[in-house]
């Protein structure tokens, strides 16, 4: 994640928009800001973004329907819908039409920015699909699906295996419980219990009774996989 | 339905019509009736006129003359006969007098005329005894009042036979006419019911009562699909401009320092009120949506009953309970895979949320006929006495759950849920703790 990786942001809350602005920012890139979604439709297709962050009712439309007039212009960018339009019909339809992640307002600038992570990260490294996810002394086999700890089997469940497969995908970085379920389980409503928790704990005992503490919760955030990597 | 009414109104009015036609051709079959006996009686008194002047003049002789030039000329439509005292025949048509017919009286009036048979053809007959023992027989034939009675009564059943039949001809047409066109607009209320708000009668409406039907039907679901679309932009609009000012709560609380343990809470409610107000709007769309197709794809139910399931169920064993699924593969419904997600989640969370240590939660799918059933069950506290005929409404909270988190929107939202995708709720008596059964319309296999 370098400085040079430019971000556009498509909202016309000032609020809000100096928010995402702050999280952007943080992650140490660049930013421009249009508040009309023309404007916005315009700048994408006229700068190579890495990620556009997209608000949905703005004057002159739906950002949801502009993904397409952004695509056709010849983005490449990565879209990250950020809308209040939050209901778990509203996310499913955005995602069904190209939105590469879809994040409900009212959000939590934690939540945005292991999103804005994931994105940028996604950007970055797309030769992940190796049939070997080796950390350490921690190895992930793809097609035998299965988990190794200090050569080791570990018995995971179908779930468990998802569930580390999506965490190794985004190794060193902070993944939310919400991040999990829409990504692990599919399901794009808060059941409102942590049920998610549940099943990291379980996973989590796992590794560490086989020696790993692969994976750290990060207090108020979500999860980080950080298993020790050694080198050499 | 339309048709039975409409055939049994034409029905009672073809029959009233035949009915009243009945009472006026039987007046005239009497009429016709009594003249006719009229005019054979009247042939007779004349008949009987000529013998008694003749026998006025010259007694039996001339009588018997008389009879016999009558008989000599006979047309078949008289009958006369006179006899001695010992019963030989005198003169006349028959040879012997008839059976079953005495003579009575000795005058020739009319009056006491008599009605028999005789070879198969009905008579209007005088039998007298004359003065000495001389046995006389006057008699009309009845045979043209007969046949034409006949004919009449033929003409009159073949009538009735024809006036039945064209009204129930009527009847029917009618029925067909009626049929079709409040079948048209029975068609488009169906259409509508299942939630095709948008659908209307096309061609041009008729300048009749059934075109004005058509009219006023249209006119009301112009006016509910606007009411309907102006709901549906006012809580897109509501979410909009509450979650805005949510948002910048939340920003602004990111940026408090040192208080971590009141922010989390605080982040926590705002959660929990927002889930609250996702679960108001989802009830509102799904109900609004109810019906409608538009949306539901065919979804594998045993797959996703078994993902939430799986999502739940150490949950549930981290809190001691004891978890059971019975899941028949393979079941699959029109349907939106999150809302039905959001069903079950919402279950089996109370479910958990209710019961404590040792209590059992069971998820069964079955199938039972064309439906898929989901049984969600538990031997927790059950739903208090106080709230059973209300559960499904929103914000019905039992008094005893109140230090139980919860907004009382889950089984209002499980409601809608199930309306939407056309399934019914059913809520089994059991001996204790909450069951309740969504029978899902299940996807018969196409492919």
């Amino acid at each position: 994640m370098g400085m040079d990786e430019r971000i556009l942001i498509v909202e016309d809350d000032a609020e809000t928009a100096a928010a995402v602005r702050a999280e952007v920012e943080a992650l140490g890139c660049s930013v421009d800001h249009c508040d009309t979604l023309e404007a916005g439709v315009a700048a994408a297709i006229s700068t190579p973004y890495k990620v556009i962050v997209l608000d949905r009712m703005l004057p002159g439309g739906d950002g949801v329907e502009a993904m397409a007039r952004i695509r056709a212009g010849g983005s490449t960018a990565l879209i990250l819908i950020l809308s209040a339009l939050g209901r778990a019909a509203n996310r499913v339809e955005g995602l069904e039409k190209g939105a590469d992640d879809y994040l409900p307002k009212p959000f939590e600038p934690d939540e945005l920015r292991a999103r804005l992570r994931a994105l940028l990260r996604r950007g970055s490294m797309q030769v992940l699909d190796n049939d070997l996810l080796a950390f350490g002394d921690l190895e992930i086999r793809m097609k035998a699906r299965t988990v190794h700890v200090k050569r080791n089997h570990v018995a995971v469940s179908p779930k468990e295996f998802e569930l580390i497969t999506y965490f190794a995908r985004n190794a060193g970085q902070v993944v939310t419980r919400m991040q999990l379920l829409e990504n692990v389980w599919n399901l794009h409503f808060d059941p409102g219990t942590n049920v998610v928790d549940v099943h990291v704990g379980r996973l989590r005992r796992k590794l560490e009774d086989a020696g790993s503490p692969a994976i750290q919760t990060a207090r108020g955030e979500g999860y980080i996989f950080a298993p020790k990597v050694v080198t050499g | 339905m339309a048709a039975r009414a409409t055939l049994r109104l034409a029905a009672l009015m073809a029959l009233a019509v035949t009915l009243l036609s009945l009472g006026a051709m039987v007046l005239q079959y009497r009429l016709v009736e009594n003249r006719m006996m009229e005019a054979q009686r009247d042939l007779l008194t004349a008949d009987l006129g000529g013998f008694a002047a003749l026998y006025d003049q010259r007694r039996i002789i001339a009588l018997r003359q008389a009879i016999d030039y009558r008989a000599a000329a006979a047309t078949g439509e008289e009958m006369l006969l006179l006899q001695d005292r010992k019963g030989r025949v005198l003169a006349g048509t028959l040879t012997e007098w008839p059976k079953g017919l005495a003579p009575d009286g000795e005058g020739f009036e009319v009056d006491g005329a008599v009605e028999f048979d005789e070879g198969g053809t009905r008579w209007l007959a005088v039998a007298r005894e004359l003065p000495g023992g001389f046995p006389l027989l006057v008699a009309r034939s009845l045979q043209p009042v007969d046949d034409t009675l006949l004919a009449l009564r033929r003409g009159i059943l073949g009538l009735l036979a024809a006036s039945l039949a064209a009204g129930g001809l009527f009847g029917w047409l009618s029925a067909r006419s009626v049929m079709g066109r409040i079948g048209r607009v029975n068609d488009l209320a169906d259409r509508v019911a299942e939630g095709e708000l948008d659908a209307r009668l096309p061609g041009i409406r008729s300048a009749d009562e059934f075109g004005l039907l058509e009219t006023h039907v249209h006119s009301m679901l112009d006016r509910i699909q606007n009411l309907n679309r102006a709901t549906h932009r006012l809580s897109d609009t509501i979410a909009h401009e509450l979650r805005t000012p949510l948002n910048r709560m939340l920003q602004k609380l990111s940026k408090i320092e040192g208080q971590e343990a009141l922010t989390s809470d605080l982040k926590a409610e705002m959660r929990q009120a927002i889930r609250m107000f996702d679960s108001l709007l989802d009830i509102s769309r799904a109900e609004a949506d109810q019906g409608t197709g538009g949306g539901l794809v065919p979804v594998d139910l045993s797959a996703v009953a078994l993902e939430v399931w799986e999502l739940y169920e150490p949950l549930a064993e981290d809190k001691g309970l004891v978890a059971k699924a019975r899941v028949a593969p393979g079941l699959k419904i029109l349907g939106d895979r999150n809302l039905i997600a959001q069903v079950l989640s919402n279950l089996i969370d109370n479910a958990i949320k209710y019961c404590s240590a040792g209590d059992t939660v069971t998820l069964d799918l079955s199938v039972q006929g064309d439906r898929a059933v989901m049984r969600v069950a538990d031997t927790g506290p059950g739903l208090p006495e106080d709230i059973k005929g209300e559960a499904f409404e929103r914000f019905v909270r039992a008094e005893r759950d109140r230090a139980i988190k919860g907004h009382g929107l889950g089984l209002a939202l499980v409601r809608a849920i199930a309306a939407r995708h056309g399934a019914r709720l059913v809520m089994p008596e059991t001996e204790s703790g909450f069951a309740l059964e969504i029978h899902w319309p299940r996807l018969q296999h196409s492919e």
